[in-house]
């Protein structure tokens, strides 16, 4: 409904304009219940500075060309990153603030000033409320320039779609079983020595076997390292969302499944998912987990993705 | 939180104090408030803000200040107006020492502006168009860097020399759109609630009192504010300045150390007064008293016999005031007001004059002395005339010996007991006061009778007009010739009758002057009837009465020029509206979605609470409903047309709604068929 009744440009009183406003209609009855010339001069310019207001604010909304740049993982519920290049034909605009239009991503990149000709790229640290694909219609473009009186605003049609990854951080339970088995005498996902000579340290991880730990090392660096050998133990997890999730129970799984695949990848793991009508060979990396979390996204907004294709 | 930028700080401090100082130059801003302002000023400008720790409880204490102000008001101490704009001065203060938010800066600025408007209800200076326009720059620059910083990200820099020029040609811009508001609004007053305008830059000094009191120093006589303005009639052409005497009163008695009249005033108070009779060839004048004159006495060419045609200048507009006539042929305005104009016929200089209507009190006391007038007077008196008994000719020889033995000096040493004593045989210099109340009294001595008069000496002829300055307030003497009446004579070194100061300052002050003459006349006086000259002025030569010029058949050449640009005009916002992107007709779309919708609810299809149509498009193709591949590409057409990207094509609306209702037709019928 708010798409229907927007036109191509708003024009919105900020809260100082609207006392602006008020002390210009004071002015006014005071210069026509005097007839004090001076009132009228000052009425004269309260007018005026309305009028180029308008004009000015118009210039620097013309001749703007906006294109998205695109964005690092948009997790739901925590910053991202969002970034418009911005270009101007011909002409200076100033005090220019960029949003998307009807979507619920909050938050808003700026510029100060964009000269002619070169393209600028704006950032804005947005938050999306939950997971999904979010269907972007156009940027929003508003300009108090020049005093800050009113707030002028163009949308560009700019259509396009957002892919929310679920949640970080919901704790989760721990993964079940492996899909394959492993080798050696550790029958605890935690308990994985691997083979082979020594490769390297780490930190140790979260949940992850203590009796990996080299004493020594850690003793020296005053924290735990954790060994790594040249064959690592790797197991296959095939993760699961079950059908005929919905609404808050399905948000939850897809958080929880995230976090257990990102866990698991962390520690080298391969994983896999099982989705409702579609699955993802397990693989292991970050471009797996990439994998995972878009899968994860598009879960019970299948038609959307058909559509998007 | 981002350090708010330094020079946008000081702009807007200084755009508040511009504001203030419109008010101030009324000089009826109470003088604690000036201080309070001035000190928060200095304070905000070196970049200290001590009240951002305690916002709420200094705001609070505006609230007493309020009620001691509303007190003030009430009990009539204090005008509302200025109660109102001391108030505003105050608030401004506590905002400027308060922490830079963009609500403080913003409340600072709207304060600023109710200042401005205080300060033009308060006073009508040319110094006033200054603040304003000071204002205008500051605070549009300061907003401006405002609205800017706002839109930078946070650690990047603030396009400051980018920024500045735009603003500053856009003030610019402003400005001139204030004078064309200023000039086309409709001067429509209701004319309700009108206030006393100030009487000008400064005190008026030139003013006129009930006696004159010799001693003191002469400053006066340095002062080269313009307070008369005249138009003679006949003109004399070709002459830059006058030696004429315009006199304003004269005095008969003489204690020793002032001079007043024993005349009193009559209660009568009239349109026109006739002082005495007529003569031929008499010298016409339209005088106007400037606001820095700050007396109601008027002032006439020597001899005044007629005056009257009195108008009062007011904030308001002009309106008719009568004359109150006092003891020594003063004449008074009845009516306060800034300025006054009134006509006068004076006789020719030469011209024997009646010497007016005195009674036998007033004719004595022509030859009345002080008591205790040093007997050294008559005695030089007498030297220096010997035995002339023509009045006229022992004054002129008084005079002249006068002019040569006497100096004249402005720089005098004070009051003192006797200062005719003082003048004649102590210091023997003093100014026009001395010389004239010294040959006054001179001539007593011997049994001429003789009065002092005071007014203007001098005139410079500016434009078609003659000026005459503070400093040219002068004294000399009447001298009663039988059969002529009161002739003038004047002691006082001729170089000296006319006003003392300094070239440049005069050059400077007659500048200003000249400004503050159009600022008045263009501005301050500016009427529903100059609105209406303006517009005929654009297409009509104003037309010389006195020029036997035919008028030209057809428009004048004003007309076709003044057509020509509006016409340029014209096509130039064609122009530019035709260049502007064309929009999606808006309405179509609109109408589309209304009537979908409308179809929709008539099948049973109605949309949901707060759903939109592409939201209902997305559910029906989310459900495979039967409409669906028929309403998505309709609601596709619809957003395209709805942001501008392609506008729906005549009769293009009427298909998609056609092709609409037939699915809806089939799928009614194949619900029908598919019920049990």
């Amino acid at each position: 409904m708010r798409a229907r009744l927007r036109p191509p440009r708003t024009l919105k009183v900020t809260g100082m304009g609207r006392t602006y406003l008020v002390v210009t209609f004071g002015v006014g009855l005071g210069a026509l219940n005097t007839g004090n010339n001076l009132l009228y001069l000052v009425l004269g310019l309260l007018l005026s500075v309305i009028i180029l207001s308008g004009v000015l604010s118009e210039r620097c909304l013309r001749d703007l060309s906006v294109r998205r740049v695109g964005n690092e993982g948009a997790f739901a519920g925590e910053p991202f990153a969002f970034r418009w290049a911005l270009t101007r034909r011909q002409g200076h605009a100033f005090a220019l603030t960029l949003s998307e239009v009807d979507v619920p991503l909050t938050g808003e990149g700026g510029v100060g000033h964009l000269p002619a000709g070169a393209e600028h790229v704006v950032r804005a640290d947005l938050t999306a409320p939950r997971r999904g694909p979010v269907k972007l219609v156009g940027v929003r473009v508003t300009t108090t320039w020049p005093l800050g009186l009113f707030a002028k605003t163009r949308v560009f049609p700019l259509p396009g779609t957002l892919l929310v990854f679920p949640r970080r951080g919901f704790a989760c339970a721990t993964p079940e079983d492996a899909a394959t088995g492993h080798v050696g005498e550790a029958h605890h996902p935690h308990r994985l020595d691997g083979t082979g000579d020594l490769a390297g340290l780490r930190e140790l991880g979260e949940g992850e076997d203590a009796r990996r730990v080299h004493w020594l090392k850690s003793a020296s660096a005053g924290k735990l390292l954790k060994v790594e050998r040249e064959r690592e133990e790797r197991r296959t997890y095939v993760l699961e969302v079950r059908a005929g999730l919905a609404d808050e129970a399905l948000e939850r799984r897809c958080e929880e499944v995230a976090e257990q695949a990102h866990r698991l990848l962390e520690a080298g793991h391969e994983v896999g998912l099982e989705l409702p009508g579609q699955r993802l060979r397990p693989g292991a990396g970050s471009g797996q987990e990439r994998l995972l979390l878009r899968a994860l996204a598009w879960v019970g907004f299948e038609e959307q993705r058909e559509e998007a294709a | 939180m981002r350090q708010p930028l330094r020079l946008r700080l000081v702009l807007r401090d200084l755009s508040t104090a511009a504001a203030f100082a419109s008010m101030a130059i009324s000089s009826q801003v109470p003088v604690w408030a000036l201080v309070l302002f001035a000190l928060a000023l200095i304070v905000a400008l070196t970049g200290r803000r001590p009240l951002a720790r305690a916002p709420r409880l200094t705001a609070l204490l505006l609230l007493p200040v309020a009620g001691l102000l509303y007190l003030a008001v009430a009990s009539g101490q204090m005008d509302l107006v200025v109660a109102a704009c001391s108030f505003a001065g105050i608030v401004a203060a506590q905002r400027l020492l308060s922490e830079s938010t963009a609500a403080t800066d913003g409340q600072v600025l709207l304060v600023g502006l109710l200042m401005i408007a205080g300060g033009a209800a308060l006073s009508g200076e040319l110094v006033f168009a200054l603040c304003l326009l000071a204002f205008a720059v500051l605070a549009s620059l300061s907003l401006g860097l405002a609205v800017v910083e706002a839109a930078v990200p946070p650690g990047e820099p603030v396009p400051v020399r980018a920024v500045m020029r735009p603003l500053a040609r856009g003030t610019f811009v402003a400005v001139v759109g204030a004078a064309l508001f200023f000039i086309l609004i409709p001067r429509l007053s209701w004319n309700m609630g009108v206030r006393r305008a100030s009487p000008g830059l400064g005190t008026a000094t030139s003013g006129f009192s009930d006696t004159v009191r010799l001693g003191g120093s002469g400053t006066l006589k340095s002062n080269p504010r313009v307070v008369l303005r005249a138009r003679l009639t006949p003109d004399p052409v070709d002459t830059e300045h006058l030696s004429a005497y315009w006199v304003g009163r004269t005095y008969d008695t003489f204690d020793g150390q002032e001079w007043s009249t024993i005349g009193a005033a009559k209660q009568r108070h009239r349109t026109r007064v006739t002082l005495r009779p007529g003569a031929d060839k008499q010298v016409y004048q339209r005088i106007e008293l400037l606001p820095a004159y700050g007396s109601r006495t008027l002032i006439a060419l020597e001899t005044p016999a007629k005056l009257g045609n009195a108008l009062t200048h007011t904030p308001t507009g002009d309106r008719r005031t009568r004359l109150q006539e006092l003891g020594g042929d003063e004449l008074r305005f009845v009516d306060d007001g800034l300025g006054y104009s009134y006509e006068v016929y004076s006789l020719p200089p030469g011209t024997d004059t009646d010497p007016g209507r005195m009674n036998q009190t007033e004719a004595d006391q022509l030859l009345a002395l002080p008591e205790n007038l040093d007997p050294r007077v008559e005695q030089l008196a007498r030297r220096v005339v010997g035995d002339e008994k023509d009045p006229l000719a022992a004054a002129q020889k008084l005079s002249a010996w006068l002019q040569r033995e006497y100096q004249y000096t402005l720089e005098l040493s004070g009051d003192l007991a006797d200062p005719l004593e003082d003048f004649l045989f102590v210091r023997k210099a003093g100014h026009c006061e001395h010389f004239a109340t010294a040959l006054t009294l001179m001539l007593r001595t011997l049994g001429f009778e003789s009065r002092l008069a005071t007014g203007f000496f001098g005139g410079e002829r500016v434009g078609e007009e003659y000026i005459v300055r503070a400093g040219d307030a002068h004294a000399w003497t009447h001298v009663l010739v039988p059969g002529r009446g009161f002739i003038t004579v004047d002691a006082t070194p001729p170089a000296f009758r006319t006003n003392q100061s300094i070239q440049i300052l005069e050059s400077l002050v007659s500048l200003y002057e000249a400004i503050e003459g159009v600022w008045r006349t263009s501005v301050v006086d500016y009427s529903f009837r100059d609105q209406l000259d303006f517009m005929r002025g654009l297409s009509r030569p104003p037309r010389d009465p006195s020029s036997d010029e035919q008028r030209p058949s057809g428009p004048p050449a004003r007309a076709w020029w003044t057509a020509g640009l509006v016409a340029l005009g014209v096509y130039g916002l064609v122009r530019y509206l035709s260049r502007r992107p064309r929009r999606s007709p808006l309405g179509e779309a609109t109408r589309l979605v209304d009537a979908v919708e409308r179809q929709l609810t008539r099948a049973g299809l109605p949309p949901r609470e707060g759903e939109t149509l592409e939201d209902v498009s997305a559910r029906f193709t989310r459900d495979a409903h039967p409409l669906g591949p028929t309403l998505a590409p309709l609601t596709r057409r619809y957003l395209e047309a709805r942001f501008g990207q392609r506008p729906l094509e005549s009769g293009e609306r009427a298909r998609m709604l056609e092709d609409l209702r037939r699915a809806l037709d089939t799928w009614r019928q194949g619900s029908r068929s598919n019920a049990p």
